[in-house]
C-alpha cells in the first residue's frame, strides 16, 4: 500500500519535472500550469503515503534514512510550489524537480532493512527531522547557486540566450540563495548537535567514525564557512554559488554514505 | 455577404506612396460617409497609417467596392487610381478575418510587435462606428480582433524584449538589479543618446541621477532636465563609488573609465554590482572591467547584439503567434457561419411547422370522433416526419457555412422552400 503509493507519487514528480524543463525551453504557460499540477498530485499522493505509514508505524515515518529523505522530498516539493508563487520564478521548477526526482528514486530503491534499535525516540525524531528541513533548504540554495552562475556566464558573456531570458536578476537569485543558507544552517546545525548528544548517549562515545556523520560534519563546515563568509568578508554573488555546490556535494555524499555504506545510521 | 479587405501597406508599396495616401481624420470621416452614401458597401471601417491604407468592408461586389474606396481616397490626395491599383491586395472572407486579427496583433506589422497598431486598428474602428458605418459584420469581427489582439500580446512574448538599444540597456540592468527603484545613475557625458537612456531608467524609478561633464554648464542644465545633480569632472572617481548603472557618452578619444578606476571603486561596494552603459565612440569605458567581479559593461555594439538576440526571440514568439491567430480564425468563422445561417434555419422551421399545424388541423376536423390518443399519435407522427425531412438541410447549411460556402446554399434553400427573399 506504502510503496504503491509513493510510487505513484513519484511518477508525478518525474511527469512535473518534465513538463518543467520542457516549461524552459518553450515557454507555454499551459505547460508550466500542468507541471506545477502534477507537482501537487505527486505530492498529495505523497502526503497520504506519509500517513499510511506513520499508522503502519505508530509513529513518525523516519525510522530510516530512506523514509528521512521521503520526508524531505515531502517538504521540497511543498517549498517548491510556494516559492514559484511567492516569488513569481517559475522556472525554479526546472531546477529544483529534477532534484527531487533523483532523492525520490534513491530513497525508494534502498529498501530500509532492518531498523538500528538505537534509531527510536523522540530525540532521534528531532534529530532526523530537522536535519531533513536542513537538506530541504540546502536544495533552494543549491538551485540558486546554479541559476546564479548560469545569469551571470549570460550577462558576462554578452550574449543573451534562453537563460537569459527565463531567468530572474541576479540580485534575486543571489537574495533567494543567501536566505536559503540562512535558514538551513540553524537546522543543520541543530540537527547534528542533537545527534551528537544522541550517539553520546547511545553508544557512550561522542566521536565514533561514522560515513554519513563525517560528510554531513563536512558539509556543515562548508555551510558555516559560506555563511561566516557571507556575513563577515561581504561573500555574495559567484564566490558564495561555487560554495553553495561544494556544500551540496557534501550533502550528497552524506546521504550516498548512509544509503551504501554500513555505519550507524544503518542501512 | 461577403468580407473583404483591400489595402497596400509597408509590404509593397513604398513609403512615398504611402505618406501620399494617408488620410487625417476630418477626410476620413467624409470618405466613410461618401461611400456609405455609395450603396455599394454596407459596412466599412478605414485603417489610415504611416505603414498602411486599408479599407474594411462588406459588400456585395468587393471588387467594385475596392474600386470606388481607392477611387475616393486617390482622388482626395490627387494620385492616378492607376499607380496605385497594382499594389493593392485583396482578401476575401476568411482570409479578411485573418488579416484583420494579424494586423490588429501586429503580426503584419513592420517591427513585429510593435504596440502602436493595436491603438490606431481601435481609433479607426471607433470612427467607423461614430460615422454609424459598422454593422454586424465588421463589428464582431473588430472586437474580435482586439480580443485575439490582446492574447497574443498576454500568451507571447513577441511584444516583450526591447528592440531599441536604450531600452534593451535597461532589460539589461532589470536582469542585473533586482528593479530599478531606487537605483542611483551617473551619466557621464551630456550626449542626447545618453539623456534618453537616462529617461527610460528615470520612468523606471531610477534615483537619484548625477551628472558629470567636462562643460560644467551643460552638466548643470542637463541635471536640472532630469531633476538631478551636477557632479565636477574631477570627482568622477568618487562618484563612481556610490552608484549603480553610469551611463557613458562622452567624445573624448581615451577611456574616462579606466580599469584602475573602476577596481578601486569595487573594494568599497561590498559587492554592489555596478552597470557600465557606454554608447560613446569611440568607448568611455576601458575593456579590461569586464574581468571584475560584479562589474557588467556593455558598449554600443553589445547592446545591438542583445537587440539582435531580442528580436530573434520576438521572431520565435510570432510564430506561437500565428498558430493562436489562426485557431482564433478558425473559431471566429464557426461562429459567424452559424451567425449567417441561422435565421434560414429558423424560418425554414417556422414554415414546415406553419404548414404541419395547418394540415394536422384539416386532419383533426375530418376526424371528429377521434380519441384523444389517435389525436396525440396524428401530432406525434407530423412533428417527427417535419423533423426528420429537416434534419438533411439543416446539417448541410451548418456545414457549408463552417467551409464557408454557404452562399449558394442559402440561395437553393429558401428558393426550394419558398421562404421568399434572402434577407
Amino acid at each position: 500500500m506504502h510503496a504503491t503509493l509513493i510510487n505513484a507519487a513519484v511518477i508525478g514528480y518525474i511527469a512535473a519535472t518534465g513538463l518543467a524543463l520542457a516549461y524552459l525551453v518553450q515557454r507555454h504557460d499551459l505547460v508550466h500550469r500542468l507541471s506545477v499540477l502534477a507537482a501537487l498530485a505527486g505530492w498529495a499522493v505523497h502526503t497520504v503515503a506519509l500517513i499510511v505509514r506513520s499508522l503502519e508505524l505508530g509513529g513518525p515515518p523516519l525510522r530510516s534514512l530512506p523514509e528521512a529523505i521521503s520526508v524531505a522530498v515531502w517538504v521540497i516539493v511543498l517549498l517548491q510550489v510556494l516559492l514559484e508563487q511567492r516569488t513569481g520564478v517559475r522556472v525554479l521548477g526546472a531546477f529544483v524537480m529534477p532534484i527531487v526526482v533523483m532523492l525520490s528514486l534513491k530513497a525508494t530503491s534502498a529498501r530500509p532493512g532492518a531498523l538500528t534499535p538505537a534509531l527510536a525516540g523522540a530525540w532521534v525524531w528531532v534529530h532526523i527531522a530537522l536535519a531533513m528541513v536542513g537538506i530541504a533548504a540546502f536544495v533552494f540554495n543549491f538551485a540558486g547557486a546554479i541559476m546564479y552562475l548560469l545569469q551571470e556566464r549570460q550577462l558576462k558573456t554578452k550574449r543573451p540566450g534562453a537563460f537569459y531570458y527565463r531567468l530572474p536578476s541576479l540580485e534575486t537569485l543571489d537574495r533567494l540563495t543567501f536566505r536559503t543558507l540562512a535558514l538551513g544552517f540553524p537546522f543543520l546545525t541543530t540537527g547534528l548537535v542533537l545527534g551528537l548528544l544522541w550517539a553520546r548517549a547511545a553508544w557512550g562515545s561522542t566521536f565514533t567514525f561514522d560515513p554519513l556523520a563525517f560528510f554531513s560534519f563536512l558539509a556543515w563546515v562548508v555551510y558555516a564557512g559560506t555563511l561566516a563568509g557571507r556575513a563577515i568578508a561581504g561573500w555574495h554573488g559567484r564566490r558564495a554559488a561555487y560554495f553553495s555546490i561544494v556544500g551540496f556535494a557534501a550533502l550528497v555524499l552524506t546521504l550516498g554514505a548512509g544509503l551504501f555504506l554500513p555505519g550507524r545510521h544503518g542501512s | 455577404m461577403p468580407l473583404f479587405v483591400a489595402g497596400l501597406s509597408h509590404r509593397n508599396a513604398p513609403v512615398a506612396l504611402r505618406e501620399q495616401l494617408a488620410v487625417e481624420e476630418d477626410k476620413l470621416r467624409e470618405l466613410l460617409h461618401d461611400l456609405q452614401a455609395s450603396d455599394v458597401l454596407r459596412e466599412v471601417v478605414v485603417l489610415s497609417t504611416c505603414n498602411r491604407v486599408e479599407v474594411y468592408g462588406v459588400a456585395e461586389a468587393p471588387g467594385e467596392a475596392r474600386a470606388l474606396a481607392f477611387r475616393h481616397l486617390c482622388r482626395h490626395r490627387g494620385i492616378d487610381l492607376a499607380t496605385v491599383e497594382p499594389m493593392l491586395y485583396t482578401h476575401l472572407e476568411a482570409d479578411a478575418v485573418r488579416h484583420a486579427f494579424r494586423v490588429s496583433s501586429s503580426l503584419d506589422s513592420m517591427m513585429i510587435g510593435e504596440p502602436q497598431i493595436l491603438g490606431q486598428v481601435k481609433d479607426a474602428f471607433a470612427l467607423a462606428q461614430a460615422c454609424e458605418v459598422v454593422g454586424p459584420h465588421l463589428h464582431p469581427l473588430f472586437s474580435q480582433a482586439f480580443n485575439v489582439a490582446k492574447r497574443v500580446r498576454t500568451e507571447t512574448e513577441i511584444a516583450r524584449h526591447a528592440v531599441s538599444v536604450s531600452f534593451a540597456a535597461v532589460e539589461l540592468a532589470k536582469k542585473i538589479f533586482d528593479g530599478l527603484g531606487g537605483r542611483a545613475v551617473l551619466l557621464v557625458g551630456a550626449g542626447k543618446m545618453s539623456e534618453l537612456a537616462a529617461k527610460h531608467l528615470v520612468e523606471q524609478g531610477a534615483y537619484p541621477i548625477y551628472v558629470a561633464n567636462r562643460t560644467w554648464a551643460r552638466a548643470q542644465e542637463l541635471a536640472r532636465a532630469l531633476s538631478g545633480t551636477a557632479v565636477p569632472w574631477d570627482e568622477l572617481p568618487t562618484a563612481l563609488a556610490s552608484v549603480d548603472i553610469v551611463v557613458t557618452s562622452t567624445g573624448a578619444t581615451e577611456p574616462v573609465v579606466t580599469r584602475g578606476m573602476v577596481t578601486r571603486v569595487m573594494h568599497g561596494r561590498r559587492g554592489r554590482p555596478l552597470f557600465f552603459i557606454d554608447i560613446a565612440v569611440p568607448r568611455d569605458v576601458e575593456a579590461g572591467v569586464d574581468g571584475l567581479d560584479d562589474v557588467y559593461r556593455y558598449d554600443i555594439d553589445d547592446l545591438k547584439q542583445v537587440v539582435d538576440a531580442n528580436l530573434r526571440e520576438r521572431a520565435r514568439e510570432a510564430q506561437r503567434a500565428e498558430t493562436l491567430v489562426e485557431r482564433e480564425v478558425a473559431k471566429f468563422l464557426a461562429r459567424q457561419g452559424d451567425v449567417e445561417v441561422i435565421p434560414t434555419i429558423v424560418s425554414l422551421r417556422e414554415r414546415l411547422e406553419e404548414i404541419r399545424q395547418g394540415e394536422v388541423r384539416k386532419t383533426l376536423a375530418r376526424l371528429p370522433d377521434a380519441s384523444p390518443e389517435t389525436r396525440a399519435a396524428i401530432d406525434a407522427l407530423s412533428t417527427a416526419m417535419v423533423n426528420k425531412i429537416l434534419h438533411a438541410p439543416i446539417t448541410k447549411l451548418r456545414e457549408s457555412s463552417r467551409a464557408g460556402s454557404s452562399r449558394s446554399w442559402l440561395e437553393l434553400v429558401h428558393e426550394l422552400f419558398g421562404l421568399g427573399r434572402r434577407p
